[in-house]
């Protein structure tokens, strides 16, 4: 425990550079002469360039930058850790089904999580995460903002995705229809922000296997394109030689966007999919979502992000099913799970495209260890696991690892010493997807400074670097 | 019972529960935060000065507030109302009289602009606003003409479009009051309940769930049917202040006023936490100053000297003693008879039977930097951060708080620049919540500040605010009154059109109306008065309602595919994600493609649907009907033409065609 209180030392005691956002400099001294020492390199210059464009600063680190897309999964309502992915076996407790088995020396329930068994390979498991908060919403917040929805611009931060979409926006290509940042599943999931609603997730819930909702016409394309014509005709003249303002560009092109979904082949492609694929991937809404993140990143059609929710895991009562076999419990949640994750990697793993997809796996926190509730049940806990696959991470292994009822650390597992916490792992998305964490925005509402990490710039917060080597 | 709070510490080991009461996590209650550790406090000679980092506000734009009318992240928009206004602008069609008309392109048949218009001399905002345009040598925008007011003002004050019938009856009226009847009649609707029932709930933040706790969606209805019944009465807007200030009761299901401090409960630290965020909320929402916030976890000195003259040079002792009012208030959960894993459970407000001290400084955890004693003082007593006045002796705090805060000047202030950002676009202070207490006086100027420190009057009409609030005061805090004064002013009916050059740089002028963007529930509800196309929603926990604006609270509601609708226009969730007025693709799938525009635009739809009803109408009066009905107005003759040429062939479809056009038109979607 000896890092993590330093780490609690380091907060308390030396936390921030102590320049208050409007008189920070954007460069250290420190690192202005490290740049100059090093040469001042074409990055510097790019970075400079961007700074000034946007009104951004950073601390110039050197990101992973493996990842084009990153395929976020939010298991609401929190899973138990020690039931699956940090498995512990508690006599007379866990289930004999589950079949705890070592796979390459990791604990795992081949029973209840069966095909994501075989794709451990391309998993690699932290598990020495942390949960600040012990509340769903509050922590889910947490989770999908990478930083205390109670802090400074907190409620005004956008989600990850918004963040990601809005530094990948200019690496859009002219023909690209998709959103950047698609949620799917998700229609609680935090907003853009103070962003623009450029950014925002393009939410699509329970996708049916027939494309974007009101991307077709009930009344068919024909129809639809006439009265797409009548209504560019009732403007016409306006439209060309206005008496007043000038051109209706921001509104204009977000009607042109989405006339550029409708009646789209590669849209409806790409949201639309076979009975067999769908049944490959269990058949459920988690499948299915699942099915469609793959296509639509397959699609190269803008997507980077994508945003998917699964829940509830939220099992106070009955978590083993013993009372009610088809309440909601680990098997009924399971097996979805299972099956629909499984499917993805495999299919990721197949194209070619798991290389450069980062996937991560997380609730918002974990349950209690140990024996059962009253009610049969597990409670909220602060200690957790979280997977990552893909963009050139190391599988098949744990990074980190608890003690033996599951209810605390004993090895971190990676060189901050210290809990990985919902910060760490937004720097890790961030990295792994070329953005640079420690990122200071100037353009919030009220001009105090966004930094995309909290404290990153004192280098609080950092990627799991760990899990590249 | 359960606390609300719960002391948290790092758990050495797991929670273990004993009973059968483990819902009560899923419900948010007795929950723990564990983010103490972010939160230390450096420990230095003067504990309450340093801090471990200048976080500190939440600078919510909440209500309808729009975070983005005038910077966006890319910080190219500096006057962004102004530039949505120029780009609406430019599809609207000409008034008759308007030099664009007079040089042969479209205009629509007008109505009169001119008289009807109140003298300039009799309305407070008329006698400043035309000054500032006149002293800056700019031409004001002409005034609207009758058809553009109607749609104005009854979508603002009833958020609906006029009717048909209104429409012709109010152009056709040629007596000069008939704009001043037009507004009463408007502020009597029962649509106007509607329209700031949700208003206010959004400043408010009525939900039945933020981040932090549950209200239940019975919460959420006790508190709106208390709002309703206040302004049903227009009850004074300081009485209502007061009332939901210094709520004290056992159920918030049935006391709807317990709701506003019930919502600044905070949970995993020590009820110092709770003080702070209700103290917070409350000041933010009545006197418009968010950096109270700030000062709750640290000086103003350091952290807020580029932001707020006032707020640099207040500490965080006099933001306690302003916290103290609440100091003896315990906010308390109790599940109802029939929960379940206690759940669901309302909220009690109680002072003087838990706590009974003044504000005490001994924390060392929770959400903001530890409180420790000043020297020898460790608790502080209430005193009103701008004045120093303290409770009368015997008063309850919390009511002393509502009395004191309810007649300073800013509270009116504030109020009147809530309305007028609604009404207006942007605040005379904007961002409407940010409010520098001390660049607010015209006859006394900041002056001789720090560098870096902002040094000028803070409203863009700083004598225009102390009138208009003085006003209010005067009218004894008349919401009504207030609105009839904005809607009635000559500024408020200028005309969104500008005949020439316009320069963004005029936009604090208001030397044009500029537009907004309906509200996802307008609409709505647009489409279906329009389209005679009448839905019924219905829940277990309310309705039925037809009306997007009856809906209780803009999360998840009304269910089904229209929630996804009414989300694609941004309607907020009324905790962290704020009403917003921003274009979206979602909007043009919505208008487009959606069902049920699809539905309402049939003309095999319902026999007393608008096209069914008049598909039988001559050829020209079946467009103007559909113009009328949907966009307020006749259509200028080009769009005549064109809709009557097109009627030539599969007339059926073509009408169709015509009103789905009309539904998806930008002066549909703006009230400009």
């Amino acid at each position: 425990m000896y890092s993590e209180d330093k780490f609690k030392k380091f907060v308390t005691k030396n936390p921030h550079p102590h320049k208050t956002f409007f008189n920070r400099p954007h460069w250290t001294r420190r690192q202005f002469f490290e740049v100059l020492g090093s040469g001042v390199t074409a990055s510097y210059l790019a970075t400079q360039a961007r700074a000034d464009e946007s009104g951004t600063a950073t601390q110039a680190v050197t990101t992973i930058n493996k990842a084009k897309n990153c395929i976020f999964i939010l298991l609401t309502g929190a899973p138990s850790h020690t039931d699956t992915f940090d498995l512990k076996v508690v006599n007379g407790v866990t289930p004999a089904n589950f079949k705890a088995s070592a796979i390459n020396g990791l604990q795992w329930p081949t029973g209840l999580l069966p095909n994501l068994a075989a794709q451990l390979p391309n998993v690699a498991i932290v598990r020495s995460m942390r949960a600040w908060a012990l509340v769903h919403s509050l922590a889910q917040t947490w989770t999908q903002i990478g930083r205390n929805p109670a802090a400074a611009l907190g409620n005004i931060a956008p989600n990850i995705g918004s963040v990601v979409a809005i530094e990948k926006d200019s690496q859009r290509l002219p023909g690209q229809v998709f959103p950047t940042f698609l949620a799917l599943n998700s229609p609680s999931g935090v907003g853009p922000g103070y962003f623009p609603a450029t950014y925002a997730p393009f939410r699509i819930n329970n996708p049916s296997g027939t494309g974007v909702p009101d991307t077709t016409n009930t009344l068919g394309q024909t129809r639809f394109d006439t009265m797409y014509s009548r209504l560019q005709q009732l403007d016409g003249t306006l439209r060309s030689s206005a008496p007043y303002g000038q051109e209706l560009s921001d509104y204009d092109a977000f009607y042109k966007a989405a006339k550029g979904l409708t009646y789209n082949p590669t849209v409806t492609s790409a949201f639309s999919y076979l009975a067999a694929d769908s049944m490959r991937y269990g058949g459920s809404a988690f499948g299915n979502a699942c099915l469609i993140a793959k296509q639509t990143l397959a699609a190269n059609q803008g997507t980077r992000f994508v945003q998917i929710s699964f829940g509830s895991w939220d099992m106070h009562q009955d978590i083993y099913g013993q009372q009610n076999a088809k309440g909601n419990n680990l098997y009924t949640m399971g097996a979805p799970f299972d099956t629909g994750l499984a499917a993805l990697l495999a299919d990721l793993k197949a194209s070619g495209q798991l290389d450069q997809t980062l996937v991560v796996v997380a609730g918002e926190f974990g349950r209690t260890v140990g024996a059962l509730s009253a009610a049969g049940g597990r409670d909220h806990y602060v200690q957790q696991s979280i997977l990552f696959a893909g963009a050139g991470i190391k599988g098949g292994r744990a990074l980190g690892a608890t003690n033996s009822d599951g209810a605390d650390t004993t090895d971190f597992g990676w060189s901050r010493q210290r809990y990985v916490r919902p910060e760490d792992v937004e720097a890790t998305i961030y990295s792994a997807m070329g953005i640079d964490w420690t990122t200071v925005r100037h353009d919030d509402p009220f001009g105090r400074g966004f930094e995309y990490v909290p404290f990153s710039g004192s280098d609080l917060y950092g990627p799991i670097n760990e899990l590249w080597t | 019972m359960k606390k609300t709070t719960v002391s948290r510490n790092e758990l050495q080991g797991p929670v273990r529960r004993k009973s059968p009461v483990a819902g009560l996590f899923a419900a948010g209650v007795g929950a723990l935060v564990l983010a103490g550790g972010l939160f230390g406090i450096a420990r230095s000679d003067d504990q309450q000065l340093t801090v471990s980092h200048p976080e500190c506000v939440f600078f919510l734009p909440k209500g309808s507030r729009n975070p983005t009318n005038n910077t966006t992240p890319d910080g190219a928009e500096q006057f962004g109302l102004s530039n949505v206004t120029e780009q609406v602008a430019r599809l609207l069609s000409a008034a008759p009289e308007d030099t664009a008309a007079a040089a042969g392109l479209p205009s629509v048949p007008g109505g009169s602009r001119t008289g009807s218009l109140q003298s300039p001399a009799s309305n407070t905002i008329d006698k400043y606003i035309f000054q500032a345009i006149s002293d800056a040598g700019v031409t004001p925008a002409p005034a609207t003409t009758d058809f553009e007011f109607i749609r104005r003002a009854t979508l603002d004050l009833t958020g609906r479009i006029p009717t048909v019938d209104r429409i012709n009856s109010f152009v056709g009226d040629s007596s000069s009051d008939k704009r001043s009847k037009l507004v009463d009649e408007l502020i009597a609707k029962p649509e106007w309940l509607d329209k700031w029932v949700a208003f206010f709930a959004d400043l408010y933040q009525n939900n039945s769930r933020n981040t932090q706790i549950p209200r239940y969606i019975q919460g959420v209805t006790a508190f709106n049917t208390y709002i309703r019944t206040s302004l049903e009465t227009n009850k004074p807007y300081d009485q209502l202040a007061r009332e939901m200030i210094g709520a004290q009761g056992s159920n918030s299901y049935t006391q709807g006023e317990l709701n506003f401090i019930v919502g600044g409960v905070v949970t995993g630290g020590p009820v110092q936490d709770v003080w702070d965020q209700q103290t917070v909320n409350t000041v933010d929402t009545f006197l418009g100053i968010s950096h109270l916030n700030c000062l709750l976890c640290h000086n103003g000195r350091g952290h807020l000297d580029a932001l707020s003259l006032w707020g640099a040079q207040t500490s965080r002792t006099q933001a306690w003693g302003m916290a103290s009012f609440l100091a003896r208030t315990q906010t308390r959960n109790t599940p109802t008879a029939g929960a379940v894993n206690g759940n669901p459970y309302y909220w009690s407000l109680e002072d003087n039977v838990r706590y009974k001290t003044d504000y005490p400084l001994n924390t060392t955890t929770g959400n903001r930097p530890p409180r420790q004693p000043v020297g020898t003082q460790t608790t502080v007593a209430p005193a009103y951060i701008f004045t120093g006045e303290v409770p009368k002796p015997g008063e309850d705090q919390r009511a002393a708080f509502g009395r004191i805060m309810t007649a300073d000047f800013q509270f009116a202030r504030a109020t009147v620049n809530y309305m007028w950002e609604y009404f207006f676009g942007i605040g005379l202070v904007n961002p409407s919540n940010q409010f520098d207490p001390l660049r607010l006086d015209p006859d006394n100027p900041p002056s001789g500040c720090a560098t870096g420190a902002p040094c000028t009057l803070q409203p863009s009409n700083p004598r225009l605010l102390n009138a208009l609030a003085q006003d209010f005061i005067n009218s004894k805090y008349d919401l009504k009154a207030l609105m009839r004064v904005i809607v009635n002013s000559r500024s408020y009916q200028l005309s969104s059109r500008y005949n020439g050059t316009w320069n963004p740089q005029w936009q604090n002028l208001y030397a044009r109306k500029f537009v907004r963007r309906l509200w996802a529930e307008e609409i709505h509800d647009a489409i279906v008065q329009s389209s005679n196309v009448v839905p019924t929603y219905t829940n277990a926990a309310w309705g039925p309602v037809s009306w997007a604006m009856q809906l209780p609270e803009p999360s998840n509601t009304p269910g089904g595919t229209i929630t996804a609708f009414l989300d694609a226009f941004l309607r907020g969730n009324r905790d962290d994600q704020p009403r917003r007025s921003d274009g979206s693709i979602s909007q043009g799938l919505s208008l487009m493609n959606d069902s049920f525009v699809m539905t309402r635009m049939r003309s095999n739809g319902p026999a007393t649907s608008l096209l069914v009803k008049n598909l039988s109408l001559p050829d020209a009066q079946l467009v103007d009907t559909l113009f009328m009905n949907v966009l307020s107005r006749h259509p200028s003759s080009t769009e005549m033409s064109q809709a009557l040429a097109n009627l030539q062939t599969n007339r059926s479809q073509e009408a169709e065609n015509l009103l789905w056009s009309l539904f998806n038109k930008v002066d549909f979607v703006f009230n400009y």
